[in-house]
Formats: C-alpha cells, structure tokens, sequence
C-alpha cells in the first residue's frame, strides 16, 4: 500500500534534487512515486508529496539524501491553496491520526518557505486544528510526534514590501506528522574542505562531493575509481558511504602533497577513518593506463580538471621535435646522466571536448555492466544546447541525470551516465577518431579559451581559436 | 599500499609490449600489513576479475602461503579471509615493479606506484 509523504528540500541545488532522490531509492531498491501534476513535481519547490510503501523508506532516504533537509519527511495529511482546503483535506485524513488522539504527546510547528509568518497568526493557525481533539500532553521539547503546518510562498525577493506584507497569501499550505529529521545534511559539515587535513586550490566542496557519491549508488563491496584523482574530493564520501575507492592522476603530487612521509590524500581519509578503503593511488596518464582487464568497477567519480584552476594534460608534446632535438633525446635516453632522475614525460593539453568523450569510452571499458560514470561538465550558459551531452555519448551509454549547477555566464553539470551494455568493448585508443557524430560543436569545447575570454558570443571571439582541435 | 589485489589489476603498458607483460615483478619491496575490514562478498565478488597464478606466485614470493595453487571450487570462510588478506591487507610502501617483458621499472614511493611512460614508450 502506498503512503504519502511530504518531503521538505534544503534550498540548494534544486536541480540535483530528484536525481538523488532517484539514486538513492535505487541503491536501497525503495519504489517511489512522484506527483501527477507537474506543478507538484516542479523540483524548484521545496516541497513534494511523494508515494511510498513503507515508512522505513522515508527513513532511508532522509538518512542518506544531502538534499532532504532537517525538517524532511512528513507524514502527509493534506495540503490546499487555502486552510479551507487544507482542513478538508485533513479531515479525510483522520484514520491516519486518530491514533494519536488519546494521550500520545504532541507539538505544532508552523512554519514557512519564503516568508516569515508572524506570532500571533502562528497561534491562530495551530488553533483552527483544534478539530483534532489531541487529548495528549503538548510537549515543546520530547513530544511524541510533530504534527507541522509548511506554507509555501512564492520568491518576492528584490522587491521593497512592508513588514509581513502578503502574509497568508500563500501559493499551497501543507500539513503532515514529522518523522524522520535529514541527518545527512551533517555530513557537509564533517567533510567540510576548511577542515579537512589535507586539500588543495581544486578541492571539490563538500555538499557537491556528497551528491557525487551518492550518484555513484556507493555502499559497500563496490569499487570505485577516480582517474582524476587531484586531492581525492570525491573519495572521502564514497568511501564513506562503504565502497573501496582507486584514485590515479597523471601528476603525483596532488595526491601526494608536500609530506614526505604518508600522502595527503591518505592523511585525509585517516581523517575521516576511511583510510583503508582507499584501495591504492597510482600515478599514470589515464590515455596510457595499465588496467590489465575492463569491467572493473562499479562506478566511476571523477570532477575532470577543465583548464581553469588546472589544465588537463595528458602524456605527448606540444609541438614536433626538431630532427636534432629527437637525435639528443634518444643519445641522452641511451646514457642517461645521473642527476636528471626522476624523469619527468612531457605532456600536452588535453582539450575538454575529447577528454569528455574519451572519458565515456573508457568508462564503457572499465564498468561492469550497469556501472554509472559521474562526472562534472563544466558549459557556458548561454551556449548550452541538450545535444551537447549527446556529442560525447557512445553506443551503450546512457545519461540518466544532468544536473546544472549555474554559476551565471558558465555552470557546470553533474552528468551520470549508466552503462547498458552488457557487451564486451576494447579498450579505448584515445586518438582523437571520434569527432562528433552529429555536425555539432558543443559548448565545452575549448571551455578554457571561452573562459579567458569571458565567454564572449562566438561572432565576437573570431575565428583564431582553433588551435586545441588539431592534434599535435 | 601497492596492495595485491592492484598488483594483480595490473599490467605493463609501454606500447608494443604485450606479451609477457603480466605479472609486474617486485624487487626491494618493504611490506607493511595493516588490517582492513573484511567483506566476504566483496571478495567473493572480485574472483573472476583474478588471474590466480600471478597471485599466488607474488603472495608467496612475499612470504604469505596460506593460499592455494589451484582456486577451490568450495569458498569457505577461512579461505575467504586468507584470499582477503592476501589481497588487501599486504602493502608493499617501497621498492619497484619490473616488466618481465620489456623490463621497463616502475617506481613505487611511499606506497604510490609511478606508471607514467617515458617519451618513447608510448606510440
């Protein structure tokens, strides 16, 4: 039988809110379902009756969701545009209440999105429920249960009103008992980066890491890989959550930090006690990787390095030795002086669209079948077209979420990407053969130079930047 | 680190070496053994993804004998947690990995291994 819940969102991210919500009923194989109306599950709005079989689930999903926020799942006994409604509502409800009527303790809260609702109509509102006859002590502190009434008002901000103006006037009006608090919102504090033993200039933020692992379906008995690696963000919560974590990256010494004697990246995870999850470290170039076999991990997290912060680089050389400069390479490589160890590869840039596309490849190699691949992608705003994400895809790829994070001229989207196929595929060669298949230039392509430029309009940029599509 | 169960995942990759290329060779390796939780379905798990011999070999190559030459068609308990201490418990902090093969050396420094190629090792 299916229950309502009222679920109540923290004010962020809202387009990362159902993706989790998708994620995280999926790993605990919970059935859920959303609203009919779109309206109702508009994910901009913070609140949404969603169906379920069990209370428990509510449970679960509060416990390990970063999005649903402290005062999370309700119960739900009714909602409506005006308290008309609402009671109506309610009172239909009564068979889900009525138990509590005699002498179970009890607490009002009344409370509201996008509005402050004053004191005295605070009272009011509490005391037009007196039809439900609760005979039970109230209790501020341990009650029983919290019965909440939510109003939900729509964003007046940046205009000037006067002190409670429109109060009342609310887009939908909620109730619902209380029953279990988001706990899991805490754990942006624990992993806060500010806190954290090791870190560095391109640490991903906390709350974003979290949702990452949660799109990974982590838990444990996985194995997770970040071929990215950097400072290890995203393999703290991973390995939180219970999975075993690889973290390779072409340049040693992100994961390495400046301490001799163990890793950052492993002073970090100590931090948080999941020090011995973090499987191995390993440094290579992700285009030239020593994986002896595919269908390895059951997910791969990874926040690619997009030319801002750091530029990716993979292994090769800008531009062409000169006859001379390979005939000294290859004499010194024979007698190799003594000082010149450790040897240093030369690289060469690594343009986002290819390190995109690539990275899809390789995940459709090293994924057991049904593995996700998540990643951020960063795009500029107003270029951005759906077909964008397409452009890297590949057979038995499939994207399942694509969320935005808007930073104004650019955002970057959390893609997760599900392999279908069952099919054994070759490791990926990584040459630059699979331009798009559709005549279309996504927004990422060489995100670097449009970054620089303040991503002007394309007529305005010119056509000099061309330079990252010719492979050097 | 440099657990076994990521010596066993991987493979030297210098470009045309591809026979023989497998198992990397330890040489001056210092372990450390440092316990981890053990999760019997994990490890049930990652057996098909094993080449046994090469384990087995570099297990007792590192003095640990508890596993046997041939995989078990019954994985009872005791052999589930001999196979889960072979592979994630024995770290090796330092030394090298050398290809058989092409005798390429991979560095391993305070438990990272350095797989990057030179120049002229990759196509």
């Amino acid at each position: 039988m299916t229950t309502l819940y009222l679920f109540v969102f923290a004010q962020s991210h809202d387009e990362f809110r159902l993706p989790e919500l998708s994620s995280v009923a999926e790993l605990n194989g919970i059935p859920y379902t959303l609203p009919l109306k779109p309206e109702d599950r508009d994910p901009t709005r913070p609140f949404m009756v969603i169906g379920l079989g069990k209370e428990d689930h509510a449970q679960i999903l509060a416990r390990r969701c970063i999005l649903i926020k402290f005062v999370s799942v309700y119960e739900f006994y009714g909602q409506g545009s005006t308290y008309e409604e609402l009671h109506a509502a309610n009172r239909a409800s009564r068979p889900l209440w009525e138990k509590f009527i005699p002498d179970t303790s009890f607490r009002f809260l009344v409370t509201s999105y996008n509005h402050k609702i004053p004191q005295s109509r605070q009272r009011e509102v509490i005391e037009s429920f007196s039809y439900m006859d609760f005979l039970g002590p109230i209790n501020m502190k341990n009650p029983d249960i919290t019965c909440a009434v939510l109003e939900e008002y729509f964003d007046t901000r940046g205009t000037t009103r006067s002190k409670h103006q429109g109060d009342g006037n609310f887009r939908q009006v909620f109730f619902g008992r209380l029953i279990e608090e988001g706990t899991a919102r805490n754990l942006i504090v624990k992993f806060d980066v500010k806190k954290r033993s090791y870190f560095g200039n391109t640490s991903m933020e906390s709350e974003i890491s979290l949702l990452m692992a949660n799109q990974t379906l982590a838990s444990p008995g996985k194995i997770v890989y970040d071929p990215f690696m950097g400072t290890g963000s995203m393999a703290y919560p991973t390995a939180y959550f219970g999975a075993l974590v690889y973290g390779s990256d072409i340049d040693g010494r992100q994961m390495r930090g400046k301490d001799k004697k163990s890793p950052g990246v492993i002073r970090a995870a100590t931090q948080y006690g999941v020090a011995s999850r973090i499987v191995d470290l390993c440094t290579f170039d992700v285009t030239h990787n020593p994986w002896r076999c595919g269908e390895l991990f059951d997910a791969i997290v990874t926040d690619p390095p997009y030319g801002v912060r750091a530029g990716a680089k993979r292994l090769g050389r800008k531009r062409e030795l000169s006859d001379r400069q390979r005939q000294l390479c290859e004499e010194h490589r024979m007698n190799p002086s003594s000082d010149d160890q450790p040897y240093i590869p030369p690289t060469r840039p690594y343009e986002l669209s290819h390190l995109a596309a690539d990275l899809v490849l390789l995940a459709r190699y090293l994924l057991r079948p049904g593995g996700r691949l998540v990643f951020f992608l960063p795009t500029v705003t107003d270029e951005y077209e759906e077909v964008d994400i397409y452009t890297m895809l590949c057979e038995g790829m499939e994207v399942i979420a694509n969320s935005l994070q808007d930073f104004g001229s650019w955002g970057r989207r959390l893609v997760t990407i599900r392999k279908t196929t069952s099919e054994k595929y070759p490791s990926p060669t990584f040459e630059p053969i699979h331009e798009p298949k559709v005549d279309h230039v996504p927004a990422h392509k060489d995100f670097r130079e449009k970054y620089f430029q303040g991503f002007k309009p394309k007529e305005e940029r010119g056509a000099s930047k061309d330079s990252s599509t010719t492979p050097v | 680190m440099v657990r076994l169960i990521t010596h066993n995942l991987l493979a030297c990759h210098v470009k045309d070496c591809n026979t023989n290329n497998f198992p990397l060779e330890f040489k001056d390796a210092q372990i450390e053994l440092r316990e981890t939780e053990f999760n019997p379905e994990f490890v049930r798990g990652i057996i098909p993804k094993l080449e046994w011999k090469a384990l087995v070999d570099t297990a007792r190559e590192l003095g640990d004998t508890t596993l046997p030459l041939e995989l078990p068609e019954m994985l009872d308990d005791d052999f589930l947690k001999n196979l889960h201490h072979v592979l994630l418990e024995i770290h090796v902090e330092d030394g090298v990995m050398i290809c058989a093969n092409c005798k390429h050396v991979y560095p391993i420094s305070n438990g990272i291994p350095n797989m990057l190629l030179a120049e002229h090792e990759i196509g």
